[in-house]
This record gives structure tokens, C-alpha cells and sequence, in this order.
């Protein structure tokens, strides 16, 4: 899954890191590999480990009264039981399946293009595409809330030059919908397309002559070379996708705050509310965990899918 | 004005069930009480340094107050830190999070964070009792004390501002529709002359923030409930979010915005002052405070407004309720406790600088000796010549029904907002809708139904 030095051979990519040779030198010093990792293990451990060690207790707990009370895993039913909680996996559910397919195949898309020699000023427009990944999370949030504002916005007002009527983009369900599907694809589509080039350019050339020679033409040559060569890339960034949206929530949260009547609310964005709202950490922290095991199952099976033929 | 007490009730009871302070543990080992104040009060009563949470207006007129205060307290330095609003829940809840890190020693917290905050972080503010604060239960209107003293004993803030239910209104819109405002004595005469503004003028009778951007777009349907003397929960703490008062208030905006008589505020604040700029709706249904915001921000537009009560839900009820209130709280954790009280003590229970501060952003003192000054009783000019600290009064003065904000007036406030969303966006009925939530919050909260 590196995106390493060109394989000879476009289909299989290395291994691994060819093994560094250390053999003779284990002896000599033993302590300081582990003297290496000790800042990086120990910062991990008082910031993530300890954490996520804590929360999971917490969600053992409920607080009543000012005062800590073990559960078990009361938080965990109350939460199969949950409306909102199916509500916001179902949002986020859409969100896989309709924005990430399009935004992945958008990026292909761009990397065949951005890869292509025909293009003038590439440069440019790589930079151009992946700009957006740059942009803070809350900033292009507010930048995107403004110009769909719907009295006031500037992509009303551009519809409205055109005669169309003012697009509730923010304020109804459906379109909230689709304009949080919008920034999304806005701000990652350049990102995965990065990801793709690079991996595009590792795929030798000798073979898209190979398959000219073998009649291919230009559809024929993307279906049978390129896709094929860009599968290692195509997991990596599906499996990023994945998470990212699993995890979704500066988007949903500046844009709609998870609104219209729950429309994009996201796991995420409920957990915060939880958390910091109803001050409900035990359950805030069930919620967690509940993601977290859905990430963890999501890139399995993503990885069966996708991962076994490379 | 008048020494005699007005008769207003603003009793507020934490209700039970609480899911609560689990964060003083959710971040650190350093837990704990968030500085626990016990009985002395820290500090030198006349010397230290403190910090002040507020935000925009009322941090202004606090930031006034200084050179004043240090006049009598020199050895005290004060800072007021304008946090903005709602950022300030979020860095006050923060603070208490990390057991008091990072707190002012002076907070300034509405009377829908106040309760949540006491029942979710034990030793969240220091007791102003023993400090003093006793002396003065009587200055403020009675029913206030209750909302900072639940059990009549310890302390837990001093009250600053009562806003009551106010019906501010653009007169000249009216006018030009043939409207006689001051003759509109129910919502459902409202909703008529509404339609004839609307025909009339092409302006909106009102606006909400239909999509529900921020919380306060429940702002006029609590206001409508209030009017009937209801709110979300009993006394008892029991669910009432679908109580014949509720559907009732919900039918009244579903026939509004069926009329196409609602503006849509989607945005929050930054939606609702461009409205106001631009003149989307003829009424604006806020409370006292509010009245100063339109002076500031079209100050062309005087002489064009007027303010009176609310018109009633019901005909011959009431046309007056205090709907907030907010109040300054010491941090328990504070190390200048006795230092921080005297400027609350300054700033609160002093009539000069509860009319300064009146004078300057139209904040309306819940201390009563305050109202004896003039401005109070004085004619606005931006206002038409009303007397508009006298219409305010006169709801302060009138029997207003406790309200019982509880500790869990988050979810409540959420799932009310999503409802309305529901009744405003997809047209759905107002009973369906509010019997979900009722059952909806008993889910979440462990509360029972009062019916």
C-alpha cells in the first residue's frame, strides 16, 4: 500500500520497505531504537491511549445526581435503542454510498487528467486541485454557508441571474443534504486525486503501448491498464473516505450544526452534542465506541474486497 | 419607581435526574471539586486581580463600570473579557470540565445555563452567601432569588437582568395597512392583521430561524407557552412538552407560516439583524433587552417603531411573562473569591450602575430600587415617544408563573426546535410532532409525562 519507487512491473507493487539490513549490529545498541519510539510511545500513551482507555470506562458509567454510577452496558442498549443515533448512521450511511463513489470517481477522473501529457501547465493545476485540502476545516465551512446563504448567498444570486428561484441549500432537508455532499467533494476530491496521480505514475508506459499494439483503444486501455494499476491506490483512498465520513463533523457541524430537523446529522456531530450539551459523557463515550467498532469492521471489509488481488 | 415589590415569579427548581458532571472525570485525574469554597471566602475583599466572562453589550457596560468601581476599590484590577454569545456556554462548560482551569472569577450565565451547570458540576460557583450575598435577597424581584437560590441557603449568583416578553413593532408599516396594533388583544387578531399587512405592504408579521441554525430559534414559541403560563417541564420536573398549551402555541406558528406571514431567519443572529436592516417583518416578538440592539442597529428608524406587551394566546390571558434572565456567578474556583464579589456586588446591587448601565445598552435591572430613576419613566424618542421602561415594568410587575428549566432544558430545547423545524419546513401536525418529542425526552432523560 506505499505508494514506493515504480515496481518493475505495474501490477505488483513491493512488499515492503526492503528489510534494513541490521543483523550484526543488533548487539551493539540494543536501548536506543527503543530510545527512538520512547517520545513518540509515550506522547501516545498520555494523549491517545490513556484517553481512549478512559472513555471506555466512562461508558460503563452514567452520572445521576452528581455522582458516578457503574452501568454496565446500560449505555450500549440504550443506545441500539436510539432514534437519533439510527438517524445519524443512516446520514452517514448516504453519505458513503452517494458522495464517496462519485467524489472517488471524480478524482480518478482528474488524476487521468492531470496525468495527461496533453494537458499544458499540470503543475498548476494540481496545485489548483488540492488547495482546497489546505483550507482550514471551519473556514471553508463558513466560506461554504455564505455563499449558499439563500437570501443572501452568492450562488442564489449567480441561479437567480439566470432566472432560477432561490435554493433552499442550508435550510431544507434534502438540499442540506446535498450541499454538505458538495463541500465535501469540493475540499477532498483534489486530495484522493493527488493520491491517484501519484500512483498512476508508477504504472509503466511500455504497457499502455503493449495494449495499443493489442488493439486496445482509450477506453480499453483505462479499463485494462490504468484501473488495474490504480487499484492500490483505490483502496487506500476508499478506506480513508470511509473513516473520514464515519467520522464526519466539522463539515455538518459549522454548515447546518447536523440540521434541518437532524438532516445531516452525523455520528460525530451527535456525539458532541452528548458530550458538550447535555454534558452526558458515559453516553457521549458509547457512541464512541459504537464508531469506532464500525470503522474498524468498514475497513475489513474493505480491505477483503478490494486489498486481495494486489 | 415604586418601592413596592412587583409581584413577578420567576421561581426556577433544578429538577432531578441529572446525567451529570462525569466530565470533571472524563479529562483528568485533577477532577474533583473545581476549587470547593467551603465557608471563608478567598482572597482580600479590597485587593487582587480578577477576570470578568461576559459578552458583547453587557461586557461593554461591565469594561464602563471600571473606573467607576475602582473610585472605591483601587487596589482591585479588573478585566472583562468579551467572549461572545453562545461561545461563552461552551468555554464556561470547558472550564468546569477541567475542575475550574482556566475560569474567570466572574460569570455572567443566562437562567437556561444556570441550573444545568449547578446540578452537573458540584462546586461549579462559589456560595455567595457567607460572603454577603443574604443582605440583598430583597432588592431584586422576589422571584429571583429562587432562580439563584433554589433551597433558600446557598447562593449560587446574584441576579443582573429581567427581560420580559416584549412586541416590538414598525408603526408606520401598520399604519399604512390600516392596523390599529394597540387594539390587537389575541394572537389569532394578530395573525388577521398580519395578513392584511402582508397584502398591504409585502412585509412579513414575523421571522423565525425555521431550519433551526441556532437553539434560539424556540425563542418565540417558549415565549407563546410562557404567555399561557406552561414551559417544557412542571415543577415537579415531569415532561410537558405536549401539553394542550404546547400545541396550542405550535398551532399558532404552523398558521402563521401557512399564511406566509414568517420570515425565514435561517442563520441565527447574523439572519435576524438583516432582517432587521432590511425590514423583512414588521414585528419583532423580543424581550426588554432586544429593544436596545434596534435602537443601535437602525438608528434611521426612529420614530418609526413602537413596543408594547404581547397580544395574549387566549383571549383575556396573559399578556406578560418574564421569559430570561441572567445573572453573574463567582467561579469556585477562583482564587480572589471576596475580590470578584465585591465587584458583583458593585455592579448588581448598586441602582447607580444598574442605570448606567440601562442608559447604555437598555439592559433591564432585575434590581427594583433601580427603577426609581428617571430614564426609566422618561419618553423615547426612538420609540414614538413611548414610555418604553414603563411597559417593561408594568410586566414585571404582573404575576408571571415559575418556570422549572431543570437540568436537562438542552435536550428539551433541541428536540422542540427539530419539531418546529418539522411543522415549519415539512408542514407536519403540531400534535404529532410534539407528542414525539415529549416521548422522545422521556427516553433520553428517565423524566416522566405529567400526562
Amino acid at each position: 500500500m506505499t505508494q514506493a519507487a515504480a515496481p518493475a512491473a505495474g501490477r505488483s507493487l513491493p512488499a515492503g520497505p526492503a528489510p534494513a539490513a541490521g543483523r550484526p549490529r543488533r548487539r551493539r545498541g540494543r536501548a536506543a531504537p527503543y530510545l527512538f519510539v520512547l517520545p513518540a510511545v509515550l506522547l501516545f500513551a498520555v494523549f491517545k491511549l490513556y484517553p481512549i482507555g478512559w472513555s471506555f470506562l466512562l461508558s460503563l458509567h452514567r452520572t445521576v445526581g452528581g455522582t458516578e454510577t457503574f452501568v454496565g452496558a446500560d449505555n450500549y442498549v440504550r443506545l441500539a435503542d436510539d432514534p437519533l443515533f439510527w438517524t445519524a448512521l443512516r446520514n452517514t450511511g448516504v453519505i458513503l454510498v452517494v458522495q464517496v463513489p462519485l467524489m472517488l470517481a471524480l478524482a480518478t477522473a482528474l488524476a487521468v487528467a492531470l496525468d495527461s501529457t496533453l494537458l499544458r501547465g499540470r503543475p498548476v493545476f494540481r496545485l489548483g486541485f488540492f488547495l482546497p485540502m489546505v483550507t482550514g476545516l471551519v473556514a471553508y465551512g463558513i466560506v461554504f454557508s455564505v455563499l449558499l446563504n439563500k437570501d443572501y448567498g452568492l450562488v442564489n444570486w449567480l441561479l437567480g441571474l439566470l432566472g432560477a428561484d432561490p435554493v433552499p441549500w442550508l435550510t431544507d432537508p434534502l438540499w442540506a443534504r446535498i450541499s454538505l455532499g458538495l463541500a465535501l467533494t469540493w475540499h477532498y476530491t483534489g486530495y484522493n486525486a493527488v493520491i491517484l496521480l501519484a500512483r498512476l505514475q508508477t504504472v509503466p508506459r511500455e504497457l499502455y503501448d503493449a495494449a495499443a499494439v493489442d488493439g486496445a483503444g482509450a477506453l480499453g486501455a483505462f479499463r485494462h491498464v490504468t484501473l488495474p494499476g490504480l487499484r492500490p491506490a483505490l483502496l487506500l483512498t476508499t478506506v480513508l473516505s470511509t473513516i473520514g465520513t464515519l467520522q464526519l463533523f466539522d463539515e455538518p457541524f459549522v454548515l447546518t450544526g447536523g440540521g434541518p430537523d437532524n438532516a445531516t446529522l452525523t455520528i460525530g456531530v451527535y456525539l458532541y452534542q452528548n458530550a458538550f450539551k447535555y454534558f452526558d459523557f458515559g453516553y457521549a463515550s458509547a457512541v464512541a465506541y459504537a464508531l469506532t467498532v464500525l470503522v474498524g469492521l468498514l475497513g475489513l471489509i474493505q480491505f477483503r474486497l478490494l486489498g486481495e488481488k494486489t | 419607581m415604586t418601592d413596592r415589590q412587583p409581584a413577578r415569579r420567576h421561581i426556577l427548581r433544578m429538577g432531578g435526574g441529572a446525567l451529570g458532571g462525569a466530565l470533571a472525570l472524563a479529562l483528568t485525574g485533577c477532577s474533583g471539586s473545581g476549587g470547593g469554597t467551603g465557608g471563608g471566602a478567598a482572597g482580600d475583599p479590597r485587593k487582587g486581580s480578577i477576570t470578568v466572562w461576559s459578552w458583547q453589550g453587557p461586557a461593554a457596560e461591565l469594561k464602563a463600570l471600571i473606573p467607576e468601581f475602582n473610585k472605591t476599590y483601587p487596589d482591585i484590577r479588573v478585566t472583562v473579557e468579551d467572549i461572545g454569545n453562545p461561545a461563552i456556554w461552551d468555554k464556561i462548560t470547558a472550564g468546569l470540565a477541567a475542575g475550574g482551569q482556566g475560569l474567570a472569577d466572574v460569570l455572567h450565565i443566562g437562567v437556561d445555563y444556570l441550573p444545568g451547570y449547578v446540578e452537573h458540576f458540584p462546586g461549579a460557583f462559589a456560595d455567595l452567601a457567607p460572603l454577603g450575598a443574604t443582605a440583598h435577597k430583597d432588592a431584586f424581584a422576589p422571584g429571583l432569588w429562587g432562580t439563584v437560590s433554589p433551597d433558600g441557603k446557598k447562593v449560587n449568583a446574584l441576579p443582573w437582568e429581567a427581560n420580559s416578553a416584549g412586541f416590538y413593532y414598525r408603526a408606520d408599516l401598520f399604519e399604512r395597512a390600516g392596523v390599529d396594533v394597540d387594539a390587537l388583544q389575541t394572537w389569532d387578531e394578530t395573525i388577521e392583521a398580519g395578513k392584511r399587512l402582508k397584502a398591504k405592504t409585502g412585509v412579513h408579521l414575523l421571522g423565525i430561524d425555521k431550519p433551526a441554525s441556532q437553539p434560539d430559534a424556540a425563542n418565540f414559541f417558549q415565549m407563546l407557552l410562557q404567555l399561557q403560563g406552561a414551559f417544557y417541564f412542571d415543577l415537579e420536573g415531569r415532561i410537558t412538552l405536549d401539553s394542550p398549551e404546547a400545541v396550542r402555541a405550535m398551532t399558532l406558528i404552523k398558521t402563521m407560516n401557512d399564511a406566509g406571514l414568517v420570515s425565514d431567519l435561517a442563520g441565527g443572529w447574523n439572519a435576524l439583524m438583516s432582517s432587521l436592516k432590511r425590514g423583512t417583518a414588521a414585528v419583532l416578538p423580543w424581550p426588554t433587552w432586544f429593544g436596545g440592539i434596534i435602537e443601535e442597529q437602525v438608528p434611521a428608524e426612529a420614530g418609526k417603531w413602537k413596543v408594547r406587551l404581547p397580544p395574549a394566546v387566549r383571549r383575556g390571558g396573559p399578556t406578560a411573562a418574564t421569559v430570561n434572565s441572567t445573572h453573574l456567578a463567582v467561579a469556585g474556583s477562583s482564587r480572589n473569591q471576596a475580590a470578584a464579589w465585591s465587584f458583583v456586588e458593585f455592579a448588581l446591587t448598586r441602582p447607580a450602575s444598574q442605570v448606567r448601565i440601562y442608559r447604555g445598552k437598555g439592559i433591564a435591572p432585575a434590581l427594583l430600587k433601580a427603577y426609581e430613576d428617571p430614564v426609566f419613566h422618561q419618553p423615547s424618542a426612538f420609540f414614538s415617544g413611548q414610555r418604553k421602561g414603563e411597559v417593561f415594568l408594568d410586566a414585571l410587575k404582573a404575576p408571571s408563573p415559575a418556570v422549572n428549566y431543570t437540568s436537562d432544558y438542552a435536550r428539551a430545547l433541541k428536540l422542540v426546535t427539530d419539531a418546529q423545524s418539522k411543522v415549519l419546513l415539512g408542514g407536519a401536525d403540531p400534535a404529532k410532532v410534539l407528542t414525539e418529542a415529549a416521548r422522545e425526552l422521556a427516553r433520553q432523560t428517565g423524566r416522566k409525562a405529567a400526562r
